[in-house]
């Protein structure tokens, strides 16, 4: 118990009180300690009017929570901030005296017992001396709210307290009698009833450091000085009138603001009943961490029916599941565990990254969490490592490492990468020399050979336009004119905004290929005869584009990397959001394909890691083992069911086919580079989606059944042509996809015997096992077919 | 309009905490109903510290609740549902908007204390629609005259005004302002707000803390607390705080 305090009560109410209280208080052993050391005082009524023994015997029964030194919370904010004037955050009264009338003599009194050295005063010059000036004090300009005007108060400031300008001797020459001074208390006697005051800021208390000091004008007295002359002019104003007036009265955050300035605390309010002592609310019964609570069950049960959804292969619903779980509890652990896990099994390694990462990041000793994103991380940095991304591999490879220093995989993983990292050092050295010999020869010769097939294209398309309209179906005869004319020139835009995307891959590749320019001889050759075969300017050099083959190869998530070198997964985003719109741009089927098969696409990645068994397996490693294998074969199963049209085309065009195939051959091989670009392009798309997709058409083109979840499937169509309803109907959509599908498939078979030709075929070499699947007379016919269809495609550029 | 109560906590633990204050006989309705409403009160206060609410929506909370049971019998609707919605309702007008489902996650703790949060079942969703509804009814009880003026404000001039009449050294030392704000939300418990002037209730609550530490006030033509209020009478001040003692009195017999 604050022992002064009780004093200063006991003082004011008297003898009674001391006996009530220690009638009250008997069990309060802090009372019986200063009990003794009070009882030694004598007691008489100090207070005005006469005591109540209601308010005496509260007092007593309160004395304990009164008194008790953390009653005392209050830390007042004294420091007036500088724009309290201006802005009146509150309504400034007048000092309260001035109502009162309070007795000359006790105010006088009252002020010189109150007013502290380094308060601010404002006082007009009443006299010049040589030695200095004399002020009459009007007001208190901060610290003290007092009314002190007709208080008849002197206060020197001596010239060594005025501060010099320079340019003059006489300091004093600036201040007349009348000027109004903003000045320090330096000093005070209350003895002899004498305050100086100075001019220089050091005079000031350091909360009041902000208030400049010196002459003022009118407008700059204090408000509370201001409206107290209003007072005294008026006599019928009263306090709470005044109150009223004043717009800080109105300000709605005035109770919060002078809650601040007071010092009491809103959140842990203060109450004098006995249940509602803070020590009586428990931190689990506030209404935030019940919310927490229930947050996190209501999400762990999401979590939980969406564990029942994956276990049953149902992906999509899982996802939702999750998603809602998350949204409830934004960092529910088991959310983000059970999410992170379905973006792996998807693919989606940088999101299962974020997303376990985030879990560990809430729960650090998560097992699972942990677990799961050392292999993630591992997988991941595989995938980079074939992308010839070694920095960034090696980088997760040691932060699995740092979460499970034992894990086996992630040791290996990257003992291996030191070693790569080493020789792909070595080896670019190399490279770089030869590479600048070869670049201009075959620029040259790639830029003729582009020159006569241009031509050649030409006339064929002439030849093409009139052969596919004739060999269409009788019975679209009739109407054929008008609504092939319009598709297919719909289809030639189409596939030109294709073309564009490509050539930005291409550019991309370029940038990268100029950095990553050293590799073996080999594959730089192999990339040269690629790159001069497209149509567009690409660079001799781009040696690196047949490394990244493999990328589309081992990971099985066919998450390939479109551009950007090593960099960065910006650049990456970026791609896969353009991927994502040429995937839109592609047909409603492939769309929907792709969430049809989400679960089988999950199944396969899985058993890609770990080999797989079975035909359908091996077509489909074949397949996702190049990028966009999967979609070629889509494209191929297409063509075969839609265009009878196109195939008499290409029946048409084999003897030509035949005549060109050497030379062909080579362009076609060629035409991988740029392939690539817009394989890695497509194949970039991100995780779950499009690489589903491409399994799942791989599986169809082995005359499987369609994916089971039909009905899921049609919802999705609806969704997607609503959201394009420019587009035609099915049919012709096809088409367009097969437009760009021809050539993909011309490159992934040229790639397959290139494959064969090149010594040592590159691993488990897709197009290889894609061609073994296919009667060699179909793949014939399907290379016509491509080859045919590019140049169809060419036409429109020129 | 009795369906709101039907699915609230309080439907269950209300009349047994009705029926353990109630006592004896002897009692008057009265007293009883003072008592039960000092309970809800009790509630409001509490929820609303750990709803995290400010001072004046609290006030406000509690003062739609007297005024709705100043028109109404305490024996046609459930108080605490009520509350639940003055409190709901409080956080509106003065824009400190609360959910329901934290309010029915503090009232449902309140009653069951220990409890695990409740399920997001149909008993939740139940519970929230009978919360929603009383609200309306609430406003309708009260013809939408829901904003009232407290003596928050009014005391905290105040007390600037007063303190710069006090040495500033005493007014540290004094916890005047903890004291008198804690009176102030204290008075809350009883129907003093609609009975009282909401700045007589403020010099009242300046005026007991003062006096509880025995601080001098200056004294000139008048006192202090009538240059604040103009109408205030020594009177009236002795009259919120004999109602306020008499409160605190209650709390040793209700709790």
């Amino acid at each position: 118990m604050d022992r002064d305090l009780l004093r200063q009560c006991l003082t004011y109410h008297g003898e009674s009180l001391f006996n009530t209280l220690q009638c009250e208080q008997t069990e309060n052993p802090d009372f019986q300690a200063v009990a003794s050391d009070l009882a030694k005082a004598t007691y008489e009524r100090g207070g005005t009017g006469e005591g109540s023994p209601l308010v005496e015997q509260f007092i007593a029964r309160k004395a304990d929570i009164l008194f008790c030194p953390t009653w005392k919370t209050a830390i007042p904010r004294e420091e007036e901030l500088a724009d309290e004037e201006a802005a009146e955050p509150y309504a400034i009264m007048p000092p309260a005296e001035a109502f009162m009338e309070v007795p000359f003599e006790e105010r006088r009194a009252m002020l010189y017992r109150d007013l502290e050295r380094g308060d601010a005063v404002v006082g007009r010059i009443n006299n010049v001396r040589e030695y200095g000036f004399f002020l009459t004090l009007l007001c208190a300009a901060g610290g003290l709210k007092r009314d002190m005007e007709d208080l008849e108060l002197s206060a020197l400031c001596h010239i060594k307290e005025i501060p010099s300008t320079g340019s003059h001797d006489d300091p004093l020459s600036y201040y007349q009698i009348g000027d109004l001074i903003r000045a320090g208390v330096k000093d005070l006697d209350r003895y002899q009833e004498k305050i100086t005051v100075s001019l220089l800021p050091s005079s000031l208390c350091p909360r009041l450091a902000h208030i400049k000091l010196g002459v003022i004008a009118r407008e700059e007295l204090p408000k509370h000085y201001s409206r107290g002359l209003r007072v005294a002019d008026d006599t019928r104003e009263t306090y709470e009138r005044l109150l009223r007036s004043c717009h800080g009265y109105h300000n709605p955050l005035v109770v919060e603001y002078l809650l601040g300035r007071v010092g009491v605390s809103d959140e842990r309010p203060p109450s004098l009943m006995r249940g509602l002592q803070s020590k009586h609310f428990h931190e689990e019964d506030f209404a935030s961490v019940i919310r927490k609570k229930q947050s996190a069950s209501w999400a762990l049960k999401c979590v939980r029916s969406g564990v029942d959804h994956f276990k049953h292969g149902r992906h999509v619903e899982a996802m939702n599941e999750y998603n809602k779980a998350l949204e409830i509890d934004p960092r529910n652990v088991e959310a983000l565990v059970a999410r992170g896990a379905l973006y792996a099994n998807k693919g989606g390694m940088m999101k299962a990254i974020s997303d376990f990462e985030l879990g560990l990041e809430t729960c650090p000793d998560h097992r699972n969490a942990k677990k799961y994103l050392c292999q993630t991380l591992v997988e991941r940095g595989k995938q980079l490592q074939e992308q010839e991304k070694f920095v960034t591999a090696e980088g997760l490879y040691r932060r699995a490492l740092s979460l499970d220093g034992s894990y086996p995989e992630a040791q290996a993983a990257l003992r291996r990468i030191t070693d790569t990292i080493q020789k792909s050092i070595r080896l670019r050295e190399e490279a770089v020399a030869k590479e600048t010999e070869k670049a201009k020869s075959g620029q040259t010769s790639a830029e003729k050979l582009r020159k006569i097939l241009k031509e050649e294209k030409r006339m064929k398309r002439k030849r093409k336009r009139s052969s596919s309209s004739s060999s269409s179906s009788p019975s679209e005869h009739p109407s054929l004119s008008p609504t092939s004319t319009a598709s297919s020139r719909r289809r030639s835009k189409k596939r030109r905004r294709k073309r564009g995307g490509s050539d930005r891959g291409s550019q991309r590749h370029r940038r990268r290929s100029s950095r990553d320019d050293g590799t073996s001889r080999r594959k730089r050759r192999a990339g040269e005869e690629e790159e001069e075969e497209e149509e567009y300017p690409a660079p001799p050099n781009t040696s690196a584009t047949f490394l990244y083959r493999p990328g589309f190869l081992g990971s099985g998530s066919g998450r390939g990397e479109g551009g950007g070198g090593e960099d960065d997964d910006d650049e990456e985003e970026e791609v896969v959001v353009d991927d994502r719109r040429i995937c839109q741009l592609y047909s409603l089927s492939a769309a929907s394909e792709d969430e049809g098969s989400d679960h089988r696409g999950g199944d396969s990645s899985r058993s890609n890691r770990e080999g797989r068994k079975g035909k359908k397996d091996r077509e489909e490693r074949s397949f996702s083992s190049d990028g966009t294998g999967g979609r070629r074969s889509r494209r191929e199963s297409r063509r075969e069911s839609s265009s009878d049209r196109s195939a008499c085309g290409a029946e048409r065009e084999r003897g030509k086919a035949r005549r060109r195939s050497n030379e062909g051959r080579r362009r076609r091989k060629a035409s991988t580079s740029s392939l690539e670009s817009q394989r890695s392009r497509k194949s970039n798309v991100a995780a779950e989606r499009p690489q589903a997709c491409r399994r799942s058409s791989s599986v169809s083109q082995g005359q499987q059944p369609p994916p089971p979840p039909s009905s899921r499937r049609t919802s999705l169509d609806g969704g997607r042509s609503q959201s394009r309803p420019g587009r035609g109907p099915e049919q012709r959509v096809e088409g367009a996809g097969g437009g760009d599908g021809h050539r993909a498939q011309a490159a992934s078979t040229s790639n397959g015997q290139g494959g064969a030709a090149r010594p040592p075929p590159p691993p488990a070499a897709g197009g290889g096992a894609g061609k073994k699947e296919l009667p060699p007379n179909l793949m014939d016919i399907f290379n016509k077919i491509a080859q045919f269809e590019k140049e169809k495609g060419v036409g429109p550029r020129k | 309009m009795e369906g709101p109560s039907s699915g609230a906590p309080a439907a269950r633990d209300g009349p047994s905490l009705l029926a353990a204050g109630g006592g004896s006989g002897a009692e008057t309705d009265i007293t009883r109903e003072m008592k039960t409403h000092f309970r809800v009160c009790r509630f409001i206060m509490e929820s609303g510290v750990k709803l995290g609410m400010r001072s004046v929506p609290v006030a406000t909370a509690c003062e739609l609740y007297h005024r709705f049971f100043e028109c109404v019998s305490l024996r046609v609707y459930e108080p605490y549902l009520v509350a639940m919605s003055c409190v709901y309702l409080a956080g509106k007008v003065e824009e400190q908007h609360l959910r329901t489902r934290d309010i029915i996650n503090v009232s449902h703790r309140y009653f069951n204390s220990a409890s695990a949060p409740l399920e997001c079942d149909r008993e939740f969703w139940e519970l929230r629609d009978s919360v929603v509804q009383c609200e309306l009814l609430i406003l309708r009880q009260l013809d939408f005259h829901v904003s009232f003026r407290h003596p928050h404000k009014y005391l905290l001039h105040y007390l600037l005004s007063v303190k710069a009449l006090v040495n500033r050294h005493a007014w540290t030392r004094t916890p005047v302002a903890e004291t008198a704000w804690a009176l102030l939300r204290d008075c809350y418990h009883g129907p003093m707000c609609i009975h009282h002037a909401p700045q007589h209730i403020a010099i009242a609550t300046l005026y007991l803390a003062l006096n509880s530490y025995g601080v001098e006030m200056p004294v000139g033509e008048r006192e202090w607390w009538q240059v604040l209020c103009e109408d205030v009478t020594k009177e009236d001040i002795n009259a919120v705080i004999s109602d306020l003692l008499q409160l605190y009195d209650m709390e040793a017999k209700c709790i």
